[in-house]
Order: structure tokens, then C-alpha cells, then sequence
């Protein structure tokens, strides 16, 4: 599904990427976890075509595509998700309605019809109740006036609209109680599957005990440093990142 | 000889004036007296510095037949409409100190006053609450000659009356001129909503006066969509204890339009409140202009005023002039100003094309966001629905963008 070869990233001339590579099949769930400052939410935006990321070294194909080359929307189009750490609000566009904006788009480029408004409300229903977005939120301007834990769930609410064949989830966690995270957890446990592949970034080992991955990789200072299964993230925990940087030699 | 009498635009104007009743023909008089010594503004004229008339008032117009404000709606029960040259001619006790009660005007103002042939007045009584809205249409000389229109319209609105009253301004051909006047005196506890929608190819230049009694409310929704020079001025004269106004604006400019806002409030008496929020999207070689100017007089405490402009520059050769500004003599007051001038934000367009809306069609979004906010403030449904439309007319994507909307 994806396959990052090499990866050198700079962002204003300072390298903040350099040499990452990860393979990830369908199906399965990596996370990435690493302290602040380690590079982590620029892989995310890398991924989903943010300006101002410079790819200096290395590839990324997505179903055997270049995936530098495409747009953002075009990224989107293909099955590429990025859930965002910090949503953006945006007044006077509402979430409903630029999803549907965005759902058919997806649809057009493969070559499907779009939604009528009718399918595309009990879509919506079905799919905000998957993660307890009332129903008014999703009609609201986009996160204007969210709480931290409304943007989140918003997040994984479009993602479930979306339906996409590679999801990548910055710091889904962060801002969240711990019974925000099981919500959110549950809604993207829902959407595993043997087709779909994610990427769970993450700061901490609390959300992989409810989204459990198959890898979990260690990044640090733009490198990734351990490879190993769940029991690496539980065992990052007690140790704190110091040990592994230090394993490394970093 | 001066500069007033090498202006062609005003060299028709009279110096006497023998029809219709004596104080009608003193204020004619007197504004033709005005236009003689001071003339129509040029650059140097302070607050016409970024309006370019010059070609304008020295050019040469025929004076347009039928050149009233036509009525497009049913007169709602309770209200009355009437042609003011009927009125003027049957009953002008009804309008004497009701015509230019702003004071004496100058400029383009006092070109109207001298000049105008006919208009409509709409009165809405004391206690009359009117919920449909009254529409008039002001349809620009469509003469293939150059031909000046002065409407004229009179608003009154008695103790407790209420009023929504559109105004569409649409039509004309390049190079023909509207020069109009609509002024509206509200009662004690009167509230008046007033929408405008600008649309037009020729050259407009239009003020509103405002008076306002105690505790009174006034609420301007302007929608401008272009044009070769579009020029307004609204004036709120805040007269009673606990008056209040909201003037607000969305204007779009593209290709070599000059829109030009102005707005003056007066807070002459005490516990009054003014807002305004003028927004605009400014493309091609456009020029837009807001100015807006709130005095705070002295007797006027515990004024509340706030004044916000924001505009989006979409192009390197478009120009966008804005100078909100607030002159206060009293103490206890609470006022407010800014203005921006900025792109469309690009965190908001990276998170809708990460969701695949496709570049285009996410700015177009934006944009549209950005000004339907003034148009949503708008209670009149049905009203703010037209006005959702004529926005989408002249934004990219409108279809696609009323489609999710």
C-alpha cells in the first residue's frame, strides 16, 4: 500500500526528515511514536501534500504511484486520509456541506455518481453516530466552536465519510479525555480493515491500547530508530524515549 | 472662472426655480447656490480623494425621462406609497422639512436635490408593523446618449413602525450615470431594515440619510457586485436616546471596477449603539474603498461603536483603500475599529483539499464564506436567499457551491 524508501525532508532549508523507510500492506496498523520534535507531524503532512515540505532524497509510492506527484486533492481522491492534529476552523464553510463537496469529488474521479442530498444525509447519520458527533455538529461550520475532543471525533466522522484506502492519524489523542479517546478509538477500530491501512501517530502509548497495531516504529530525530510489535510502544512507556535514544546511540 | 463652472455635468442646473411649492423651491435654490461656489468634488476633495469623478463630472448628460424608482412589490395593508411629484403637487404640506433634513447638501447630493423630477415616498405609519418586505427597483437610462438619473426615495416611519425595504440597483448601460438620494426618518422606537443590492454597469452614485428617534433601529445590508464606478454613502444620525445602527456591506470586485464605500454615523445623544462590518473580495485590477467615520459627540455617553472592514486581495494589481476612523468628544463610550487586508487563509485551504476538494473550487469556497457571512445576518429569509444567489453569480464555482449549500 505505501512504501516510503529513503526519505529526506526539509522544511526552511533545515532537514527535519532524514532517511525514513517504511512499508506498509494493506490491512495493517503502524504507529509511529516519538518525543516532540522528532519529525512526526511532518511525515503526516508530507504524506497529504502540505507546501513547504521539500523532498530532497528518497520516494514514496502509494499503490506502486509516486505519491509526491499528486495534489493534495489528487492524494484524496486516491484513498489518502490525513487526520489532523490541529483541525482548522473554518467559519461560514459548513462541515456537512463541504464534505459532501469533497465525498463527491472522491466519487467523480472514480468515475461514480455523486450522492443525492438524501443518501448523502443517511450516509452522514449512520457515520457521525459511529463516533457520537451530534448530528448539529455536523451541520455547523467546519469545527468553528469545536472543543478539542469535537474536533477530533469530527475528524474521524469525515474520515468514516471518506471511506479511504490509507489513513494517517496525527496525534488523534492529544487534547483528549480518556473518554473522548475510547470514542474516537471505537470509531477507527470500525474502519479496519483488510483493504485499509493506517498510519497512528502518536506521542504516547495510551491510544495504542485502544487501537492496537500491528508495527510500531520509534522516531526519532527524523529517523526511525526500533521496529518491533505492540510490546515496543508498552515498553517505551516505562522506559521513556531516553533509553531508546540512548540504545541508538542518537 | 471657477472650477464649479467648468463642470458640464452641472452646467444645466438652474439658478431659479419656479415650480412646485415655495420651500421645495428654496432648497433647490439653495443647493444650486451650493453647487455654483463649491462645484462637484475632484481629487482634492478630501473625501473623494480615491473616487475618480473627474471624467465624470465633466462629462455631458442629458437629463433621463421616467427616471423614478419603480415600486416591484405589493404595498403591504397599513402602508402608503406615492409618487413625490404627486405628493408635491396635491399635498406638499406633507413633506415640507422632510426633504434634506440632514442639512444642506453638497456635492452630488445637492445636484439631486436641485435636479430630481419625480420619486416614491413610503410612509409606514405609527404602530404599523409591516413583515413583507417592500421592493423598489431603480433601473439605470438605458439611452445609447449619456443620460443622468437623480431617484429620489423618502422613507418615514412612525413611532413603533416596522419596515424591510429592498432596493435593487440594477441596469444601465456604460457610461450612464444614477445620482440618488434615499433618505428615511424613523420614529421613536421605529426599525427599519433596508437592504440594497448594486449591480450595475453604469456609473452610480448614491446616498442614504438616516435620522433616527429614541431607541430606534436601523439595519443596512449593501451587496455590491461590481462596477465601472460605484460610489455610497450612508449617513446615520443617532438623534434619540438608545438609537441604534448596523450598517454592513459585501462587495465584489473584479476586472477595472472602482466600488467605493463610505459611512457616517452621528451618535448625537446618549446610550446609543452603531456597528459596522463591511467585507470584501477584491480581484483584477479593481479598486475598492471603504471609509468610514463614527463622531462620538459630546453629549453622546455610554455610546457604544465598533467599526470592522476586511478584505481579501486576490490579485498583485488590484488596490484596496481603507481608513475606518473615530472622532470622540465624550468620555464613557465604548468604541471599536480595524481593518485587514489579507489572502485567503492557507491552513483552511490545505485541510479542504486534503479532503479532495479540488484547489479551484476550495478557494471558491473561501471566498464565498468569507462575504456570505455579511449576507447571513440578513432575517428576512427569502431575502437573504436572493442575495445568497446574486453572490453566487459572481463567484467561481457559484453552481457547484449552491449545489452543497
Amino acid at each position: 500500500m505505501l512504501k516510503i524508501q529513503d526519505l529526506h525532508v526539509e522544511v526552511d532549508g533545515k532537514p527535519i526528515l532524514k532517511g525514513i523507510n517504511l512499508d506498509i500492506e494493506a490491512g495493517q496498523v503502524h504507529a509511529i511514536m516519538g518525543p516532540n520534535g522528532s519529525g512526526k507531524s511532518t511525515l503526516a503532512y508530507v504524506l497529504a501534500g502540505r507546501e513547504g515540505y521539500e523532498v530532497t532524497k528518497g520516494s514514496v509510492l502509494y499503490k506502486g504511484q509516486d505519491l509526491m506527484d499528486m495534489t493534495p486533492e489528487l492524494r484524496a481522491a486516491e484513498g489518502v486520509f490525513l487526520g489532523f492534529q490541529y483541525p482548522v476552523a473554518i467559519p461560514g464553510v459548513s462541515n456537512i456541506y463541504f464534505l459532501k463537496a469533497a465525498l463527491n469529488a472522491l466519487r467523480k474521479h472514480r468515475g461514480e455518481e455523486p450522492l443525492d442530498a438524501i443518501d448523502f444525509m443517511k450516509l452522514s447519520k449512520k457515520k457521525a453516530a459511529l463516533v457520537q458527533l451530534p448530528d448539529e455538529l455536523t451541520k455547523r461550520s467546519v469545527n468553528d466552536g469545536f472543543s478539542g475532543g469535537e474536533k477530533k471525533r469530527n475528524e474521524i466522522y469525515q474520515m468514516a465519510m471518506l471511506e479511504p484506502s490509507l489513513a494517517v492519524l496525527d496525534e488523534t489523542d492529544s487534547g483528549l479525555d480518556i473518554d473522548a479517546l475510547k470514542v474516537v478509538a471505537q470509531g477507527v477500530n470500525g474502519l479496519r480493515g483488510p483493504d485499509r491501512a493506517m498510519l497512528v501517530i502518536t506521542h504516547y502509548q495510551r491510544l495504542l491500547d485502544y487501537i492496537v497495531p500491528d508495527v510500531v516504529h520509534v522516531l526519532i530525530n527524523g529517523q526511525i530508530v526500533r521496529t518491533g510489535d505492540k510490546n515496543l510502544a508498552k515498553r517505551l512507556e516505562k522506559e521513556g524515549y531516553s533509553e531508546v535514544r540512548d540504545a541508538a546511540q542518537l | 472662472m471657477t472650477e464649479a463652472n467648468r463642470q458640464t455635468l452641472i452646467a444645466s442646473v438652474p439658478d431659479s426655480f419656479d415650480t412646485g411649492p415655495d420651500w421645495l423651491r428654496t432648497l433647490r435654490a439653495r443647493a444650486a447656490k451650493t453647487l455654483r461656489q463649491q462645484g462637484l468634488p475632484s481629487k482634492r476633495t478630501e473625501a473623494w480623494r480615491f473616487t475618480p469623478v473627474r471624467s465624470l463630472v465633466n462629462s455631458e448628460f442629458a437629463q433621463n425621462d421616467g427616471e423614478g424608482p419603480s415600486l416591484v412589490s405589493a404595498v403591504p395593508a397599513g402602508v402608503t406609497v406615492r409618487g413625490l411629484t404627486e405628493v408635491l403637487q396635491s399635498q406638499p404640506e406633507l413633506l415640507r422639512g422632510r426633504l434634506d433634513f440632514g442639512g444642506a447638501p453638497t456635492h452630488f447630493a445637492a445636484l439631486n436635490t436641485a435636479m430630481f423630477r419625480d420619486g416614491l415616498w413610503i410612509d409606514v405609519p405609527a404602530g404599523t408593523i409591516v413583515e413583507a418586505p417592500i421592493e423598489i427597483s431603480h433601473v439605470g437610462p438605458s439611452s445609447s446618449e449619456p443620460r443622468v438619473a437623480y431617484p429620489r426615495v423618502l422613507v418615514t416611519a412612525g413611532e413603533g413602525a416596522e419596515l424591510t425595504l429592498i432596493e435593487t440597483y440594477a441596469g444601465g448601460r456604460a457610461g450612464q450615470l444614477s445620482n440618488s438620494v434615499v433618505e428615511a426618518e424613523l420614529g421613536r422606537n421605529a426599525k427599519m431594515s433596508h437592504v440594497r443590492v448594486h449591480e450595475s454597469a453604469g456609473l452610480q452614485i448614491g446616498r442614504v440619510d438616516v435620522r433616527q428617534d429614541a431607541d430606534s433601529a436601523y439595519r443596512s445590508t449593501v451587496v455590491t457586485l461590481g462596477g465601472a464606478l460605484l460610489r455610497f454613502d450612508v449617513r446615520c444620525l443617532l438623534q434619540g436616546k438608545g438609537a441604534e445602527c448596523q450598517l454592513d456591506g459585501a462587495y465584489l470586485t473584479d476586472g477595472d471596477d472602482h466600488v467605493d464605500h463610505h459611512t457616517l454615523v452621528e451618535h448625537e445623544a446618549p446610550e446609543c449603539r452603531s456597528a459596522q462590518t463591511y467585507r470584501g473580495i477584491v480581484s483584477g485590477k479593481s479598486t475598492a474603498v471603504f471609509d468610514g467615520i463614527v463622531i462620538v459627540h459630546r453629549d453622546a455617553q455610554k455610546t457604544e461603536a465598533h467599526q470592522e472592514n476586511r478584505n481579501l486581495l486576490l490579485s498583485d494589481t488590484a488596490t484596496i483603500h481603507t481608513k475606518p476612523h473615530l472622532e470622540i468628544d465624550a468620555d464613557d463610550v465604548i468604541c471599536s475599529h480595524g481593518a485587514t487586508v489579507g489572502a485567503l487563509d492557507q491552513d483552511q485551504l490545505f485541510y479542504l483539499r486534503a479532503r479532495g476538494v479540488p484547489e479551484d473550487f476550495a478557494l471558491a469556497m473561501l471566498t464565498y464564506a468569507f462575504v456570505e457571512s455579511i449576507v447571513d445576518r440578513v432575517s428576512h429569509e427569502p431575502t437573504r436567499s436572493r442575495m445568497r444567489e446574486a453572490l453566487l453569480s459572481r463567484i467561481p464555482y457559484g453552481d457547484e457551491i449552491r449545489e452543497v449549500t
